[in-house]
């Protein structure tokens, strides 16, 4: 009965959430500088001739009336078409002047639902590494406060921390695809072709983890239930694993929720540079090529998925914890 | 010569400090026969806690122990190897600790927990078998529904109850000692005293036997076979404990029994001095009432409220000591934060000096707030600790723009030495106070305004019994010299006794009943009254046995109360009528009265408030 209400009340929020979020970008789009139209139609274009599309394309209406339109559509479940992207591939616009092909301008949804399973691979790989290098690191360091573990964590987070990823993502492709040849690195023509980007964003990602590890972990070890698990004849190993560790994990995941939105919202520079066809190429795209549209069905897709990552994280929370009342 | 459980040898326990090894306990002996109850009793910093923690051999680590041996079963247990110890620990040698809130994992269920721990020191035990040993056990223990409890977080249980469930973890590997540390400290007098009714049927049911530490002498006198007093580290005297109590031997013991408070001596209300006939109520509580929202678990579900007040009613009147008391939750601290004006109440009018507190404008308040202070609980927290103490004590002064800086110096002075405060310390910081210290000066910071009431919300209850005292002598020289009134708030029923003229009991939100100081200890009119008196520790002779003045359980919880009486869960005399209608006041002369339908036959035809009614 709780889930059932919990869930209600949620998604409602986020609908509103999301609802703004598309106003918010919808506007700003039409109010910054820059006319798609002329994107389009390219330079050369007579002005009537802009003005003459613009207004075929509704472009021209009050933005209340643009955003009513658009939100018809979304609620269909129709996010439109790309502004300059044909369905057949390669973009188009610039100077080329091709009006007639409009009809075969590619989906909206269809451009998200190509590249967005790219971006969730390459996000959920990269958790996976960045835990698997910040558990062992962090929880050794909330353990043995003051101790080396605790320094290690702090010196290596700081290290990580301070490594620019655009750097450490040539220097990796350098080594390990040039020089040594272990992996791939540009492009994408299999799952190989995620791991390199996975390495850079996982150490990116991984003191954030590493020091709430620390942190929740050297706190929970100075609880009194903790200290009382002992007298009660509970082993070392049973109480930092089914106590110490279930209850520090509820700031981790927390904490994984607002990572996994942000590698699903823009991952640009790390797509960008490894030329990954992810959500975030296709955005950085989109913004360069003023594709109104596209911009914001990934302004609304990605604010969907935050919201659904909190509920889920919210929920697992509760799971582990009880007491939490979302 | 009997068998003997644990035998304790000239025991020496030390902390290393920077400066050395620094003694805690030195050269204690003592022995445990099987299905014996042993009581430690000591003060604060008697080394008691360290004792019983060396006696699982689960010192801190800054503590040693130095000299001595702890024969268990003739093993010794400071010389075991740690995976012998462990399996000794918890397994034959329990522990329950002081702090049962926070003794459990919260994020896991109180039966995993218990069955988790059993099959942790007897690996032998099936899931299944662990899982009916805990539930008979709650059982035992008293908790209610124990296969619903069974499945229940910690949150979910009050201290009481997780007293209980604690006690069953201890006894679920059937040890054959249990060490009691502080077990009653944190709870409620009426749930303390059913918690050791318990610990006596723990050693006949399940042949443990006991070492119980306390701070309070009647609750160890109440439950130990045998008694050791302890004092700075070392065992003064052993006697069992109606020897101890008629003939102390050592002065240390000889102190702690002249400072226990009485209830039941004539005349044991000294300060309780009625006002005078026909003078008009300083503070008058008109039928108030507040509701507090509890968040709902999903939002869309029903509200939940607490009924934190409930028609409230009652008079104070000038120079007298009238006191609240209560247990926790029963809303002592939410009628205070009404009378402060803190809140507004949903229902009713508080009356201060004749004038609404909540009709006026906001300077109003302030002038009135001028005139009625509140000194706190909390010794600690409620002094800013960057703040030097004469800056603190004149505070209110510069709040309410009065004096220029001299006269304000020259005021904090005078005021700290009427309440005791040496003047040198007037540009020190509060952190080096003791807490009777730092309640002076609390007292001294109401009382710069010269206020006319100064309402004391539980102002003495972080303090040990001999600093009460030198305190209550205080505020006794202070009401002489300047008239004041005092409300007292409190849980301590001994304290009132000594103190308070009128007494309000207040259970679950209502005050049940309301009564002269030698009325309220001699003839209460409300069962709950005397539930709690009779739980109440004493070295008295009591005049009612909590057998026949409490059930077993708890407090209802203040969200959901039962329709009728809220005391009826646990009163032996409630009867049908009890449980579907809650009684009115019944008026019993002297402008005392109780909410009891058993008063109905004698107190039919007087009206309830005859005090202002008149």
């Amino acid at each position: 009965m709780f889930i059932v209400g919990f869930l209600a009340r949620r998604l409602a929020q986020g609908a509103v959430i999301v609802f703004l979020v598309s106003f918010l970008i919808f506007t700003l789009l039409r109010v910054i500088p820059g006319d798609p139209v002329r994107l389009m139609a390219g330079g050369m274009a007579p002005d009537e001739l802009i003005e003459q599309i613009a207004a075929d394309m509704g472009l021209r209406d009050p933005i209340p009336v643009q955003f009513a339109r658009y939100m018809g559509g979304v609620m269909r479940g129709d996010l439109g078409q790309s502004f300059v992207r044909p369905a057949s591939g390669a973009a188009v616009g610039g100077a080329q002047f091709d009006d007639a092909t409009r009809a075969e301008r590619a989906r909206v949804l269809s451009l998200i639902a190509e590249t967005a399973p790219m971006t969730v691979q390459l996000a959920l790989l990269s958790m996976v590494f960045a835990l698997l290098i910040a558990t062992p690191i962090g929880v050794a360091g909330g353990l043995y406060p003051g101790r080396w573990p605790d320094k290690l964590a702090l010196y290596l987070g700081s290290l990580f921390v301070s490594l620019p990823n655009f750097w450490l993502g040539i220097v990796l492709v350098l080594l390990l695809s040039v020089n040594l040849r272990l992996l791939p690195a540009i492009g994408y023509q299999g799952f190989a072709w995620t791991i390199l980007p996975a390495i850079v964003l996982a150490i990116e990602i991984a003191p954030f983890l590493i020091r709430t590890l620390t942190v929740s972990v050297a706190q929970i070890m100075r609880e009194n239930f903790i200290a009382a698990a002992t007298v009660r004849g509970l082993g070392r190993g049973r109480i930092v694993v089914a106590h110490a560790l279930k209850n520090a994990a509820v700031p981790l995941l927390n904490l994984l929720g607002v990572q996994f939105s942000m590698l699903l919202g823009g991952v640009l520079v790390i797509e960008f540079i490894f030329d990954y066809p992810g959500l975030g190429l296709l955005t950085i795209n989109a913004v360069l090529q003023r594709d109104f549209p596209l911009i914001q069905g990934i302004a609304i897709v990605t604010s969907a998925a935050f919201v659904l990552i909190n509920i889920a994280v919210d929920l697992a929370a509760t799971a582990i914890d009880p007491r939490l009342d979302y | 010569m009997t068998e003997t459980l644990l035998d304790v040898r000239g025991l020496s326990v030390a902390a290393r400090t920077a400066e050395g090894l620094r003694p805690i306990l030195t050269d204690v002996s003592l022995d445990l026969a099987p299905r014996r109850i042993l009581g430690v009793i000591g003060g604060g910093g008697s080394g008691k806690t360290t004792l019983a923690r060396a006696l699982v051999n689960w010192l801190p680590p800054a503590l040693k122990p130095t000299a001595g041996e702890i024969l268990y079963r003739g093993r010794d247990v400071l010389k075991m190897r740690p995976a012998e110890a462990r399996r000794l620990r918890g397994r034959e040698i329990a522990y329950v600790g002081g702090d049962p809130a926070g003794a459990m994992d919260p994020t896991m269920t109180v039966g995993a927990q218990l069955v988790e721990k059993l099959r942790a020191v007897e690996p032998g035990v099936s899931r299944a078998e662990a899982r009916a040993r805990a539930i008979a056990l709650l059982g035992a223990v008293r908790i209610p529904a124990p296969e619903l409890r069974f499945h229940e977080y910690p949150f979910q249980y009050s201290g009481g109850m997780m007293q209980r469930a604690m006690i069953v973890d201890a006894l679920i590997s059937n040890p054959a000692f249990l060490v009691a540390d502080n077990i009653t400290q944190p709870l409620d007098v009426t749930v303390g005293a059913q918690i050791l009714k318990l610990m006596r049927e723990v050693t006949e049911r399940f042949d443990t036997a006991i070492l119980f530490v306390s701070s309070s002498l009647p609750t160890v006198a109440d439950v130990a076979d045998e008694v050791v007093v302890l004092d700075k580290g070392a065992i003064v005297e052993r006697q069992p404990p109606a020897a101890l109590v008629a003939a102390p031997r050592h002065a240390y013991t000889r102190r702690l029994i002249e400072e226990l408070p009485t209830l039941w001596t004539p005349g044991g209300g000294r300060a309780a001095k009625l006002h005078a006939p026909g003078v008009a109520p300083i503070l008058s509580v008109r039928d108030v009432s507040k509701t507090y929202v509890a968040g709902a678990r999903s939002g869309l579900g029903p509200k939940r409220l607490v009924q934190a007040v409930r028609n409230a009613d009652f008079d104070v009147y000038e120079g007298e000591n009238f006191g609240v008391v209560g247990e926790s939750g029963c809303g002592k601290s939410s009628l205070m934060r009404l009378l402060t004006a803190l809140e507004r109440p949903d229902k009713g009018s508080i009356l201060f000096e004749g004038k609404n507190v909540f009709s006026g404008k906001t300077g109003d308040l302030r002038a009135l707030r001028r005139r009625m202070q509140l000194v706190l609980q909390d010794p600690y927290s409620s002094l800013p600790p960057q703040t030097s103490i004469g800056d603190i004590i004149a505070e209110p002064l510069v709040i309410h723009g009065l004096g220029n800086r001299a006269q304000r110096r020259v005021r904090a002075l005078e005021m700290m030495g009427e309440v005791g405060l040496p003047k040198s310390l007037y540009d020190d910081l509060p952190n080096g106070l003791s807490a009777g210290q730092r309640q002076r000066v609390n007292v001294a910071r109401a009382m710069i305004l010269e206020p006319r009431l100064l309402l004391m919300d539980e102002t003495l209850s972080a303090l040990d019994q001999t600093e009460q005292s030198k305190l209550l002598d205080l505020f006794e020289r202070l009401q002489a010299q300047h008239n004041f009134t005092y409300l007292f708030i409190s849980h301590d029923i001994a304290m009132v006794r000594r103190v308070c003229a009128r007494v309000a009991v207040m259970y679950l939100g209502e005050v049940v009943e309301l009564a002269n100081n030698d009325r309220l200890f001699f003839d209460p009119g409300h069962p709950y009254s005397r539930a709690l008196l009779s739980a109440a520790p004493t070295l008295e002779e009591r005049r009612y046995r909590s057998e026949d003045c409490l059930l077993e359980g708890e407090p209802p919880s203040p969200i959901d109360l039962p329709p009728g009486c809220a005391f009826a869960t646990r009163c032996p005399s409630a009867h049908d009528r009890c449980r579907a209608e809650n009684p009115r006041a019944y008026a019993r002369g002297h402008g005392d009265r109780a909410a009891c339908f058993l008063l109905e036959a004698t107190a039919a035809s007087t009206p309830a408030r005859e005090t202002h009614d008149a």
